[in-house]
């Protein structure tokens, strides 16, 4: 009797289940089955975006092109008059040969994406798109300095508004005030703060405090460009991080912190020990949420750095738009796909969140 | 005689129903894509009024687009992608009509034949595909001009220059006596240095000026990787930091005008369109400045870069041929007359450049007539489709010497060898008039 | 240092803190604000001035003509009434399904949950480009219209979120309080509808609020989607059809005007949702 009701309440709740989880489903299919199996379908073929031109079926070329990457030594250059190494004059350094000297050409062209030294000698890593090889990577470390902060000024940001304070509602509605400002918008308006003359804030105000001459070009500056992004992206989804946390520190019992203080834990111990540990699963999500957005991230990139930095979204796009090689970018949107999954299977595991 | 009774009979009936047809003229409803910026789109709307009032069977719409070109085009591709017949006449960019040709109707077979000499030659060219189709009607034009201060000139004695050296010479003087003076923000010359379309236009000005030809000739060789272009690369890449800020690399149109109308820069590349804003009387360069063709390099003349837009007819049209006859009535001179005359929109029809209503509303127009008509046009038509991804290419190569990371010749050799693997054209020397 | 003067210095210390947070959040703001009352002229000045000042005399001068602008363009005021329809019905859609799912997904047993989590997941996985000619042609296909089909495509990426947060949520909820209503003879759909929801509060408005301001905010789906219908433009799309009166001109100050004018509803909306955001777990009411 006992064993029977309580397998009849088991199929109850899965046929509950089911039914729960059809609307969900039912969007997905309509909305989404579509758009993502033709992503997918059309990443192996050599489809042009609106044009009459044939398209093929051309199996991995695209992955191929985005991929396929090389290491090649670059020999010094050696003086032919004295036979040995030439050295730059200005600089002192020993002269190494071009990239397009050892770059492979044939059957496709390979272009230097970047050059590193090791051990004296010096490599050039070639591929065949390195505008993508530098796009993934841009996008990590995008990735991982603006998810880090964010987490970090996220939580510290939850913690204050989560302590007692007067004007605390008020200090809810301030703190999301950077998420609410329309993307497309408050890029612009960084990058205008960002302006290389001293009608632009952080060029006034290094001038006026004598750090910078006024002319500082935040954007153009290959050293800066991510720097400048991230702080701005930073800026922009702190809010977003601190109101999840937030909501999470909510569902800590507060019979838990009670007890605690009734054992004499410190407001540090309190912290490690009951506040951390409950907070995981919403800070995985949290992660996982703000991750996948970092992964494609694309209006401040788009804006601020258009084709002079892309991230892997924003070279999609120009792929698509400008390129119009919609093979390529579908092949693109499936690489951008598997990173993402990768990346939420790992946030998953590691803080230990069970899904079953 | 029966025979000819019935003819008679049949003749009275076909008369009498086309009659009926004529009576009842089919109403017709056209949608015109065109930008959204204020005056362009109340004018657009004008010119439609015009149309409707003597064709009443039609109603025409204007559907305002983005005014960031990627956007527009992005957005003209998903209706071209759809088949869309929701637009029957799309405003295209000058760089867009090889690439977008296929999707167009071709102008000639609805009377092209008649108007089409006397609009301006290059664009002309320029909008008619390499199989000789004429997909866009030449509606309005644009050029490089080279902005300079006139008060500071006098104040320093100094001529407009003509070429190259020239204006280095100058800019560097200028800035470096105001700079004494007291303006510590002020430069000699701002441009458009960002890595985007704006750098394929500054860029090709210098190269064509100094005789190292426009990247792709147009019977499809591929003529970059010459000393001449190689040379003038160079030498703005000298400029950036020198006579124009470092920030020159990330700078548009828009970041080069804010410069110029603050007062801080002696000279400006632009289009026209700066003309009247650096006018309006609250800033320091009204009154103070004027248009001259830009600098000279080598080959002795002067460069500027084709701009501006045409006027197209989708194929997925359901009435193409009343499309077709409104954007032939939309480039037509009485349109671009008021056009010219109310919104300053350089005519591409060679006589108004010598009405007097026109020269009175703009007067550059008349003295910069020679900048227009023989202005350069992108190599967009012999490189269809493909033509973003060369100028990307381009625009890239010039932009990685501009900020030092390549040198000119690397960067060009590479330039090169892409725009073959791109392309698919073989290589050949620049030959210019 | 005596107990006082620790609590003191905590508490300087603390609002030292708050200071410096809030002074980092909402300066950007400010700038905003201040950069839309200036004139073009005002703006393009060197150095710029935290306070709009003329450039000739160097006194404090106020430029509102980018407001009333604003506010004369029809498109603006017709934006903020579809973006307010699409945000919020987006938003409710989003949450139903979502915390019907989530229930599923984080309470109750039965096989196959962790790929279905996967798998609503993977719904907003691509870049929203690479999506939006396959949407465009369902779109096309199911013949929607432009603010029913922003709805529709907005839950790409607003059901993965909300389902997502509130599964963990709810699967943190004790499974003592289901028991015990299930003894109380409650069905399952009741414990669900009586019992979580109102429990879960907190994690509802905080993902209604944070969906809410993501489809608010979205650009390229509704620029494509729009694109025949002007009528149907919401706000971001509209104060990119902001335009100078030449062409190429960029009319920034009038932007910034928008920004400002559309962070408004938004303040207001969490100042009236925000009691709710930490209503949630109190003490009473985890019985047993």
């Amino acid at each position: 009797m006992a064993t029977s009701s309580s397998s009849n309440l088991a199929k109850e709740e899965q046929k509950l289940a089911l039914k729960l989880l059809i609307p969900a489903f039912l969007i997905l299919v309509i909305i989404a089955l579509y758009p993502l199996g033709q992503v997918f379908y059309t990443s192996f073929t050599n489809r042009e975006f609106a044009s009459a031109t044939e398209t093929e079926f051309v199996g991995l070329d695209n992955y191929q092109a985005l991929l396929s990457i090389t290491i090649r030594e670059l020999p010094p250059v050696i003086d032919e008059e004295t036979g040995e190494q030439a050295v730059d004059e200005e600089s002192g350094e020993v002269v190494f040969e071009r990239p397009i000297r050892v770059l492979p050409r044939d059957p496709h062209l390979y272009r230097p994406s970047f050059e590193f030294s090791f051990f004296g000698n010096k490599y050039v890593v070639g591929a065949r798109t390195p505008d993508f090889i530098r796009a993934v990577w841009n996008t990590l470390v995008f990735t991982f300095f603006s998810v880090f902060f964010e987490t970090l000024f996220g939580l510290v940001v939850a913690l204050v508004v989560n302590s007692e304070f007067k004007g605390r509602g008020a200090m809810r509605a301030v703190m999301l005030v950077p998420w609410a400002v329309i993307t497309v918008v408050s890029a612009r308006m960084w990058e205008w703060m960002f302006e290389p003359t001293r009608a632009g804030l952080f060029n006034m105000l290094g001038d006026r405090f004598g750090l910078i001459d006024g002319s500082y070009s935040f954007l153009s500056n290959a050293s800066l460009q991510l720097p400048a992004i991230i702080a701005v992206d930073v800026w922009k989804t702190t809010p977003f991080m601190a109101l999840l946390i937030l909501a999470g520190l909510q569902m800590i019992p507060n019979e838990l912190y009670e007890a605690a203080r009734v054992d004499g834990a410190s407001k540090i111990r309190q912290f490690f020990n009951i506040t951390l540990p409950l907070l995981k699963p919403s800070l995985a999500v949290a992660l996982i949420f703000r991750t996948l957005d970092a992964l494609r991230v694309f209006d401040v990139f788009q804006v601020m750095l258009s084709q002079k930095r892309y991230s892997m979204a924003s070279f999609n796009y120009f792929q698509l738009i400008s390129a119009r090689q919609m093979g390529m970018a579908s092949a693109i949107g499936v690489i951008i796909f598997i990173i993402i999954f990768a990346f939420a299977i790992l946030y998953m595991k590691s803080l230990g969140v069970d899904t079953e | 005689m029966r025979k000819n009774l019935v003819l008679v009979i049949a003749l009275v009936f076909v008369i009498a129903f086309s009659g009926i047809v004529l009576a009842q003229e089919e109403e017709i409803s056209l949608t015109v894509a065109g930008g959204a910026v204020g005056q362009e789109k109340e004018l657009t709307e004008k010119a439609a009024e015009m149309y409707m009032e003597d064709n009443p069977n039609v109603t025409v719409e204007v559907l305002e687009t983005p005014d960031l070109a990627n956007d527009r085009l992005g957005l003209y591709l998903q209706f071209l992608e759809a088949e869309s017949p929701e637009v029957d006449v799309y405003q295209v960019d000058v760089i867009w009509p090889g690439d977008l040709g296929e999707h167009f109707i071709d102008f000639y077979d609805y009377g092209a034949e008649e108007v089409v000499d006397k609009h301006f030659q290059a664009i002309v060219e320029n909008n008619t595909t390499t199989d000789g189709r004429l997909v866009s009607m030449p509606w309005f034009t644009d050029a490089g001009l080279l902005y300079y201060r006139t008060d500071l000139l006098e104040k320093y004695d100094r001529e407009v220059p003509e070429t190259w050296d020239e204006l280095e010479e100058t800019a560097r003087y200028i800035m470096e006596e105001e700079r004494a003076a007291g303006n510590e923000d002020f430069y000699g010359y701002v441009w458009q240095g960002d890595a985007y379309e704006g750098l394929t236009c500054d860029a090709l000005e210098w190269i064509y000026s100094n005789g190292g030809g426009k990247i792709v000739s147009t019977d499809q060789e591929i003529t970059i990787n010459n000393e001449k272009a190689i040379e003038i690369i160079d030498q703005a890449a000298g400029w950036v930091g020198d006579i124009s800020p470092t920030g020159v690399t990330g700078m548009g149109e828009e970041d080069a005008r804010a410069m110029f109308e603050a007062g801080n820069a002696l000279f400006m590349r632009n289009w026209p369109y700066a003309y009247a804003l650096a006018s309006q009387e609250d800033k320091p360069t009204a009154g103070n400045f004027d248009v001259s063709p830009l600098p000279a390099g080598d080959s002795g003349s002067s460069a500027a870069t084709l701009g501006g837009w045409n006027l197209s007819v989708s194929k997925y049209s359901e009435h193409p041929e009343a499309a077709a006859k409104l954007a032939m009535f939309l480039a037509g001179e009485e349109v671009q007359k008021m056009r010219a005359v109310e919104g300053s929109f350089n005519p591409t029809i060679r006589s108004l450049y010598e009405d007097e209503d026109v020269l009175e509303a703009v007067p550059f127009f008349g003295s910069l007539y020679d900048v227009f008509t023989s202005a350069v046009a992108r190599p967009s038509t012999q490189t269809a489709p493909q033509y973003n991804q060369v100028s990307e290419l381009f625009f890239q190569a010039v932009h990685s010497v501009l900020t030092g990371e390549s040198d000119a010749q690397s960067a060009i050799e590479y330039l090169e060898l892409d725009l073959m693997d791109t392309t698919g054209f073989e290589t050949g020397e620049p030959t210019q008039p | 240092m005596t107990r006082k003067q620790k609590e003191k210095l905590r508490k300087v210390l603390f609002y030292f803190v708050l200071a410096l947070i809030v002074i980092y959040l909402l300066f950007p703001f400010y700038w905003a604000i201040a950069s839309s009352l200036k004139s073009e002229a005002q703006l393009n000045m060197t150095p710029a001035t935290l306070i709009p000042r003329d450039p000739d005399t160097g006194e404090i001068s106020i430029f509102t003509r980018n407001y009333r602008a604003v506010f004369a363009n029809g498109g603006f005021i017709r934006g903020l009434v579809n973006s307010t329809i699409v945000a919020t019905s987006t938003t409710i859609l989003a949450l139903l399904t979502g915390s019907f799912a989530a229930f599923a997904l984080g309470k109750l047993r039965f096989k196959g949950k962790a790929p279905a989590l996967y798998v609503i997941l993977a719904m907003t996985m691509f870049p929203q480009v690479t999506v939006l000619s396959g949407l465009y042609a369902v779109i096309n296909a199911l013949n929607l219209s432009a603010r029913v089909s922003m709805i529709f495509t907005y839950l790409l990426f607003t059901l993965p979120f909300t389902t997502w947060v509130l599964t963990s949520f709810f699967r943190d909820l004790p499974i003592e309080i289901m028991q015990s209503a299930q003894v109380d003879g409650a069905t399952p759909f009741q414990t669900f509808h009586m019992i979580l929801l109102p429990l879960t509060a907190p994690a509802l408005v905080t993902t209604g609020l944070l969906s809410f301001i993501q489809a608010w905010n979205e650009y390229l789906f509704a620029l494509t989607f729009t694109s025949i219908d002007p009528s149907a433009r919401t706000v971001p799309v509209a104060i990119q059809f902001f335009s100078g009166e030449f062409a190429r001109q960029e009319p920034f100050g009038e932007i910034m005007a928008a920004a400002v004018l559309v962070t408004v509803p938004i303040v207001v909306l969490v100042l009236i949702f925000q009691k709710r955001i930490v209503a949630g777990l109190t003490a009473g009411a985890v019985k047993g």
